[in-house]
Parts: structure tokens; C-alpha cells; sequence
């Protein structure tokens, strides 16, 4: 059965099965992605999926199921699942499915050109960016990865009140990693390009960059634990933004996992502080006319001037505090109910260069990379403790690169101590963007002092 | 879940293309996943995973594809269709498929997708109250479970026809604690290669006010001090260490480019002659544990490193024929949209002969890291860091106050080297392991350790 015999006979047999109203949500996605080594391919991938998630209102609350086998038999199976997943709920998880809005605005996110690319284009591009990696550098002794890919997905939103919405998006997503050698020191150093205009990808300008990462990196050391000025580089900043971006949501809020209750409209960070939540950003990572209930999106400041505009609502959250949803209200994946999620995040740009900062700061740390957010960090309590390496600043410049060394503070107290903010811009492929940011003190761990 | 010829006429078409090797994977899985907050649930949601994964191997070139539609029609046009770029020069023949019937190692009691939901919602409830009951500060108790039952089917041209039904069910329980101006919460998840009757051989009530004990504990605890200093990581989930540290590092995937620090390492001492490391994938009802890997390869249990000796590599069928060696029934994949390769099941040190008593008594200052939080690890650069959930200051060999907010980080084979001392008291833990063939479960483990000296993330500076 193809998808829309599907849906019709899922959304006939649901409201017939006692559903007061249902939604279909459906997927669909066709990847490509291609891994050199060596100056060969070393594997190679093709796939199409699609899966159906189910929404639906039942004993005055919501139910949901999801399926990636499109057979009569899943169809009352979809529905059995959704209605005794509805039956465990309480009533206030339930989330009231509406007629399409007025308008939706359109957003660029898909480029034909790129679904026109041959497997053999994107196979060389791919080889140039490894060749590129391995003589970026004189330091560079093998690839940890080189991998090209592409992505294309068409979502579809239909529910019984006559929506029925659809969206196409596609991007090619290059990753070189590369290992850098001297002596019994080794460095990886990585770097991405992600986008949907083949032009503009530079294949040897990707590899290179990951090449002088990592050789910059050779000869680090530890340096004593203490409390020092530092700059974290942007890629540093987005990772600590999209790690707890969380703190911005009203559901996490009006269930106490964020400090941020009663804080709308009261100071929260530095004044040169503004945090954009920006949809409808052309070519974004993150770009979407309408998120996963079919709400329209729309650019919104989360903090302006310091100053906490709103919480990012779903349309359940934003119906417990009486305000209508920010088009917030994503799913973490297919099969997942809505939750809230951000889209392209942005602390906004500042206007000094990163150099200057340094000559700023004089002396202290660039914190050029962190890793452990997945544990190291306490979404509730905002507190973080990260791996880190960077470059120890001396005289307003670089001196040497620094390894082995933690960095400590609290995501909240962090936004409060930003004292300068640089004029470049790292977006994360997952869509958050910062620039560098200046911070008089933050806790270092390293070696004895 | 394919007829018989379905798998044999994809298998065949797939080597038409050249392919010295093709492999065919099915796989159905049913979740279900229920969370609680507060006594309430808030999320309750089913889905059915289905499709099928389809591999080559051109020499050590692999092509992997994946689909959702599994008609013979279709396997055999994605087999061509991504094929038509890397072409074999020989055509390889089949041989006879041998249908291999799994041990029933891992018996299930009580199935948990054919129960009903509300029963399954009871001791979540139980659970939320014990860790609310605890204290007044703790504000929020967060429950769930989720039981993920899987069938595979593995085929490949070389005559594996191998069929897993693969049950799992884990509980999850988070307790935050809150004082006026601070939160800190404290979660736990055991669970196995079993079904409902995890709850009647866990306490699950009990893990609830554990972790409310630990939230509280930690709300009011100092500032870990930073720098360097003997660590004593305790048994269980301490294991993340040899994990994050030194089993990623051995999979075969790092391994076979030569991006791992233990590549070509095989026979010398990378660790203290203490440790004594085990990968088991056939631990009856681990969390780790399957019948067969999913390359249809027996699971077994493999002596990585034997008192300070590494011994074995954890290896797949692809990287096998890189490196010259022998597939070690650790390949493994989250879903059919993954190629499988080399990963860990349960992984432990083994146990030593040290009391835990005395490993404390003879550290005159240092960190006690009780429970382990994640972490990752850089194969390439042995770089590692994890996060202590819950830490106390050893001073004069005794357990004292509580610290918060502590990392440790290091290099992997560095630290293998200075563990001094390893307790009697083993115990495995359960967690998710994410890397390149996506998130899988595995288990850690260990007994309690000390480590001579390492980098100590916090926020006091040390007087």
C-alpha cells in the first residue's frame, strides 16, 4: 500500500475506532553518503526510508504511535497503540489539533541543483577534500575520516481539521577529520561544511582547515589549575548554547527542570547579550515554515539587551501559561511525541574581531574546542565541567596550545559574565550559531600548581 | 520475517554486481516507552521500527543500503542501484544458506510488549512517591520504562542464516533536588536483556531513594577542588572509565586505520599488570548480551587484556579481513540503518584482591568518585572525560565531605597504566554506547579502582 492509501484508511478507521479528531504525520528521507580512505572509497551508502507518526484524540487526551511498515494490519495496529497510550495519559497532556493557520511563510531550504548531483560528482569532491586534509599540513600522518553526504526529506502534516501542510528540505554535509603526528604527540583536528549550494562548497578549503587544526594543536600542554581571563572561541559558545538552550523552554519551566520561572522581562545576561531564535533564516541549518504540530514559524528575540523576552512554547505549554505557541513545537525525531526545540539559535554578533578580543584580554586562555557535553554538563542546575583545549595568550597573542586542562562555570552565571563579544560567527550543523565571547574569570583544572 | 527465497534471491542478485560478499539484514523492533513526572505520566509512545539493510563487500570496500520497502523487487534494485559505482571484476558464487536455530540463553518470563500498558505504569508510580517521600527538597521525581523487543534476521552469502528474538527492558529514575537558589539531580537505569521481571529482581523503590539521596547530597556539597590527585573510582558504573579510556580504543573500527593509540599494540603491556579486562557478549540476560552478533556471528567472551597484556582486539567481519584476524562476535548496529561494526557488549576489569575498605584506608588524600556520570573519549588521541556524579574529598584515608561539579580527563593509555590497586568487589552497570554504527547497549563494569594521579575538574581552586 503506498502512503496515501495508508493515511486515508489510517485517519477513516481512527475517527470510525472512537478518535474525536487525529493527525498524520509522515516522513520520508533519502540519504546518500560516501566514506574515503585512502583516496578510495572506502564505504558507501543509499538508503529511503519513511515512517508514519499517528496523533490522535482519544479519552480526552492525546495518543500517538509510529510505524515504518505501511500494511492494513499496522494501520489497526497504529490504532490500538495510539488508544491505550491515550488511556494512560492524563487529561492535561492533551494537545488540541486545530484547521491549517491563514498564511504559512515560505522559507528557501531545498536547492534542486543538488538531488541533480551524480554519485561520481560527489565521490570526487569528496576525494579532493581528503587529499587536501593529508597535505594541509606537513604534520598531518592519516585521516581519522573523510565523509560526504547528502540528505533529502519531505515532511507532510495532515490532520481531520483539513490541514495539510508539506515541506521539502536537502543539504550535503561534508566532515574531514585528520590526525596530526610528532613524535608520541598525536592531535586530530576536524572541520564541516554543510549547505545546499554544491558551488559554494570548497572541498580543499574544508580539508586544509582541518589539517591546520590539528597540527596547531601539536606540542600542547597542561597549564596550572587557577582562575583565569578567557575567550571562548564561537564553536565553544554554540556548543554551551545548544547544550542548554533547553533553559529556554516553557515546559521545562512549568515543570522546574530550568531556573528561568518569572524571569520574562527581567534581566538575565550582560546587556550586549541578544539571543534570536531565527526560523525563517534563509539556507539556515534549522530553517522551517511551520514546525512539527503545523504552527507557522516565526524570528523571535529570546533575550534582548540581557533582558528575557519569552520562553519558546509548544502549543500545550503555551496554553498552560494563556500565550499562544512560538512555533517551537518540534519533534526530536519522527516516531517522538512534540516537544519544543530550538531552530537556528543565535547569540548575536558583536563587533570587535576575535584578534582584538585577545589584544583585549592580553593575557588568559582562547578556549578553541570542549568535549564531554554530554555528561559534563547539568541541563537543571546549568553547571559545567568540560575537557578543553586551546591556546594560552600572552601579550594580546597566541603562545602556545594548551591540552590536559577542564574549564568550570555555570551556563546562567556565564550569560551575566560575557563582557565582550566578538564580531565572527560558528554555526553548529544542528543550526546554533555564536561568535567568541569574552569572560574576566572562568575556573581552569590542569596540572599541579 | 522474509521467505527463504526472498533472502536467497536478493543475496544472489546483490552478487551479481561483484561484490565477493553480500549480506542481508531484517529487522523488527517494537518499543515502547513510558515516562512519569511526578507521580503523573506525561509521555507514552509505541513505534515499530521495520526495514531491511543490504551489504557488499568489494575486498575492503563495503557498500551498505537500507529501506523500509522489503519486496524482493525493490532489495534487488537498491542492490543494483548502489552498486553501480564501485563494480566488482569476478563473479562470486553462494553457498547453501544454513539456518543456525539461537540457544535460548536469555529466556524472557514476562513479555512486556504483550502486557498491558497500565500494569507497567504501576511501579514507575511506586517509584516517583519513594524518591518525593524522601525529603521535602526533593521537588521534582522523574520515572520511566522502556522495553524495546527486536527480531533479526542476519543471511550472507557465505551460508549464515542466523534468526534473533532479542527482548530488553530498562527502568529509568531521575530525583532533582532544589534549595532556593540551586537544583541538582541524580538518575539511574538498570535494566537487562529481560522482560517485565526486571522489577522483581531490582529494587526499584529503593534506586528511587538512592537517588534522592544522592540529588540532596549534592545540593549540599562544595565545589570540587581542582588538579591532580589520586582518584579511587568505585565498582559499577565506575567501569565507564575502562569504556570511555581504553575499550573504545580497541574496537576494531579505530583499530584497522590505525586511529587508535593501541594499534599494533597486540602482546605488550599497556596496562598495570592489576588489570584484567573482559568483553562478554554472552552474560545470560545482560543488557549487552545477544545470541548472535549482528553479523550472525555467536556471541563469546573475549580476554582483551590479561594482567596488563592486551590480548584481543574487538573485531567485525569487514575490519577481520582488513587486519588479517578473526571476527570476534562484536558487531553490532542500532537499527538497519546502520552498517555494523565492531563494538563493545559488557565490558569489565575483572576482580582484584583489594578490600574496598583498604583501598580507601591507604589514600591520604584524594577523590573517591562513588557514581560515574558519561563520558567520551578521542580513539585517535586517547583523550578522554567524564563527569563524577557523585564525589567525596579522601583525606587521611577516610571518606569526608561531598563535592560537586567534578571531571576527570586524561589519556587513556596513561591512566591504564597507573591503576595501583583494584578491589574484589565487581559489579556491572548498564548504559548506552553511542559511536559510529549508532546507540547501542552495553554494559560497564568494574570493582573499585584507584588511579595513582589524575587531572581533576571543579570549580574551587585547591588551598
Amino acid at each position: 500500500m503506498n502512503e496515501t492509501e495508508f493515511e486515508k484508511m489510517l485517519m477513516e478507521k481512527a475517527l470510525a475506532a472512537g478518535f474525536l479528531d487525529c493527525e498524520i504525520y509522515y516522513q520520508k528521507s533519502r540519504t546518500f553518503g560516501v566514506t574515503i580512505l585512502e583516496g578510495e572509497v572506502s564505504d558507501y551508502e543509499n538508503s529511503d526510508v519513511q515512517g508514519v507518526c499517528f496523533r490522535g484524540t482519544y479519552a480526552d487526551t492525546t495518543g500517538y504511535a509510529y510505524t515504518e511498515r505501511l500494511t492494513a494490519h499496522d494501520v489497526d495496529w497504529l490504532i490500538q497503540e495510539a488508544m491505550e497510550n491515550a488511556m494512560l495519559l492524563s487529561s492535561e497532556e492533551r494537545e488540541i489539533l486545530f484547521p491549517p493557520e491563514d498564511s504559512y511563510p515560505l522559507v528557501y531550504t531545498e536547492n534542486p541543483s543538488l538531488e541533480r548531483l551524480t554519485p561520481e560528482e560527489k565521490i570526487h569532491a569528496a576525494k579532493k577534500m581528503e587529499i587536501a586534509a593529508l597535505h594541509g599540513a606537513k604534520e598531518i600522518v592519516s585521516m581519522d575520516y573523510c565523509r560526504l553526504s547528502t540528505v533529502c526529506s519531505e515532511t507532510a502534516i495532515v490532520n481531520s481539521y483539513g490541514l495539510c501542510l508539506h515541506h521539502r528540505k536537502n543539504h550535503m554535509l561534508a566532515y574531514v577529520c585528520a590526525i596530526a603526528k610528532d613524535g608520541s604527540d598525536i592531535k586530530t583536528g576536524s572541520h564541516f561544511w554543510k549547505g545546499n549550494r554544491f558551488a559554494d562548497f570548497d572541498p580543499i578549503a574544508t580539508g586544509k582547515k582541518a589539517a591546520e587544526i590539528a597540527a596547531s594543536r601539536l606540542g600542547a600542554k597542561s597549564i596550572p589549575a587557577g582562575n583565569y581571563a578567557a575567550i571562548l572561541d564561537g564553536n565553544v559558545m554554540a556548543d554551551l548554547l545548544r547544550t542548554f538552550c533547553g533553559i529556554f523552554f516553557a515546559e521545562n519551566v512549568q515543570k522546574g527542570f530550568s531556573l528561568l520561572a518569572n524571569k520574562t522581562g527581567k534581566k538575565i545576561a550582560a546587556p550586549l547579550v541578544t539571543i534570536e531564535d531565527l526560523p525563517l533564516l534563509e539556507n539556515g541549518y534549522a530553517s522551517a515554515p511551520f514546525d512539527s504540530e503545523g504552527v507557522a514559524c516565526r524570528n523571535k528575540a529570546v533575550i534582548k539587551d540581557g533582558v528575557l523576552q519569552t520562553l519558546l512554547y509548544n502549543r500545550k505549554t503555551a496554553a498552560k501559561d494563556g500565550v499562544a505557541s512560538t512555533g517551537n513545537g518540534f519533534k526530536p525525531s519522527v516516531y517522538a511525541p512534540v516537544q519544543t526545540s530550538v531552530t537556528n539559535f543565535y547569540l548575536q554578533r558583536g563587533t570587535v574581531s576575535q584578534t582584538q578580543l585577545l589584544e583585549d584580554m592580553w593575557e588568559g586562555l582562547l578556549i578553541m574546542d570542549i568535549t564531554g557535553l554530554h555528561a559534563g554538563a547539568n541541563a537543571v542546575s546549568g553547571d559545567f565541567s568540560l575537557s578543553a583545549e586551546g591556546l594560552w595568550i600572552a601579550e594580546g597573542k597566541p603562545s602556545y596550545p594548551v591540552e590536559q586542562i577542564t574549564i568550570s562555570d555555570n551556563f546562567y552565571t556565564l550569560l551575566e559574565k560575557i563582557s565582550a563579544i566578538g564580531n565572527d560567527l560558528y554555526v553548529t550543523p544542528s543550526g546554533v550559531g555564536a561568535p567568541s565571547v569574552y569572560l574576566p574569570t572562568l575556573a581552569v583544572s590542569g596540572q599541579e600548581a | 520475517m522474509l521467505k527463504q527465497s526472498t533472502i536467497l534471491h536478493t543475496i544472489e542478485a546483490a552478487l551479481q554486481t561483484g561484490a565477493d560478499f553480500a549480506e542481508l539484514y531484517v529487522e523488527q523492533t517494537k518499543s515502547n516507552r513510558l515516562s512519569m513526572l511526578n507521580g503523573k505520566i506525561d509521555t507514552a509512545a509505541t513505534s515499530l521500527d521495520y526495514g531491511a539493510g543490504l551489504r557488499l563487500f568489494f575486498g575492503n570496500r563495503m557498500i551498505y543500503a537500507y529501506t523500509n520497502d522489503t519486496t524482493e523487487q525493490h532489495l534487488i534494485q537498491l542492490a543494483r542501484e548502489t552498486a553501480a559505482t564501485i563494480k566488482g571484476n569476478r563473479l562470486h558464487g553462494m553457498a547453501p544458506l544454513q539456518k543456525a536455530v539461537p540457544q535460548s540463553m536469555h529466556p524472557i518470563y514476562i513479555d512486556p510488549d504483550g502486557m498491558a500498558k497500565k500494569r507497567k505504569a504501576e511501579p514507575l508510580a511506586s517509584a516517583c512517591a519513594a524518591a518525593l517521600a524522601f525529603d521535602s527538597r526533593i521537588l521534582q521525581a522523574r520515572s520511566g520504562f522502556l522495553d524495546v523487543t527486536k527480531d533479526v534476521l542476519v543471511a550472507n552469502s557465505e551460508g549464515i542464516w542466523a534468526e534473533d528474538h532479542r527482548v530488553r527492558s530498562r527502568f529509568t529514575i531521575e530525583a532533582v533536588a532544589s534549595s532556593a537558589t540551586e537544583k541538582q539531580s541524580s538518575h539511574f537505569g538498570p535494566g537487562g536483556s529481560v522482560g517485565f521481571e526486571l522489577f522483581s529482581q531490582i529494587d526499584a523503590d529503593a534506586i528511587a531513594k538512592k537517588a534522592a539521596r544522592i540529588a540532596l547530597t549534592m545540593l549540599d556539597a562544595k565545589p570540587c577542588p581542582a588538579g591532580r590527585m589520586p582518584v579511587v573510582i568505585d565498582n559499577g558504573f565506575g567501569g565507564v572509565i575502562f569504556h570511555e579510556a581504553c575499550g573504545h580504543g580497541l574496537e576494531a573500527t579505530a583499530v584497522a586505520r590505525n586511529a587508535s593509540v593501541f594499534s599494533d599494540m597486540l602482546g605488550k603491556q599497556i596496562a598495570s599488570p592489576l588489570v584484567t579486562a573482559i568483553d562478554d557478549g554472552t552474560i545470560p540476560n545482560a543488557w549487552g548480551s545477544a545470541s548472535f552478533d549482528d553479523e550472525g556471528t555467536p556471541t563469546r567472551r573475549n580476554i582483551l587484556i590479561e594482567n596488563g597484556i592486551l590480548r584481543s582486539y574487538l573485531v567485525d567481519r569487514l575490519n577481520a579481513r582488513k587486519m588479517g584476524t578473526d571476527v570476534t562476535g562484536n558487531a553490532r548496529r542500532e537499527n538497519y540503518r546502520f552498517a555494523p561494526t565492531s563494538r563493545m557488549t559488557n565490558t569489565f576489569l575483572a576482580a582484584g584482591n583489594s578490600t574496598p575498605q583498604s583501598i580507601i584506608a591507604d589514600t591520604p588524600y584524594g577523590l573517591y568518585a562513588k557514581q560515574m556520570g558519561g563520558g567520551s573519549v578521542d580513539p585517535a588521541t586517547g583523550s578522554f572525560n567524564f563527569a563524577v556524579l557523585e564525589a567525596y574529598l579522601i583525606r587521611n584515608g577516610e571518606i569526608c565531605e561531598p563535592l560537586r561539579g567534578a571531571t576527570l580527563i586524561g589519556k587513556g593509555h596513561e591512566v591504564l597504566l597507573q591503576i595501583d590497586r583494584v578491589g574484589n568487589n565487581l559489579k556491572r552497570a548498564q548504559g548506552m554506547c553511542g559511536s559510529s554504527s549508532g546507540s547501542i547497549p552495553t554494559d560497564v563494569g568494574q570493582p573499585m579502582i584507584r588511579v595513582q594521579e589524575m587531572t581533576v575538574g571543579g570549580r574551587e581552586q585547591r588551598k
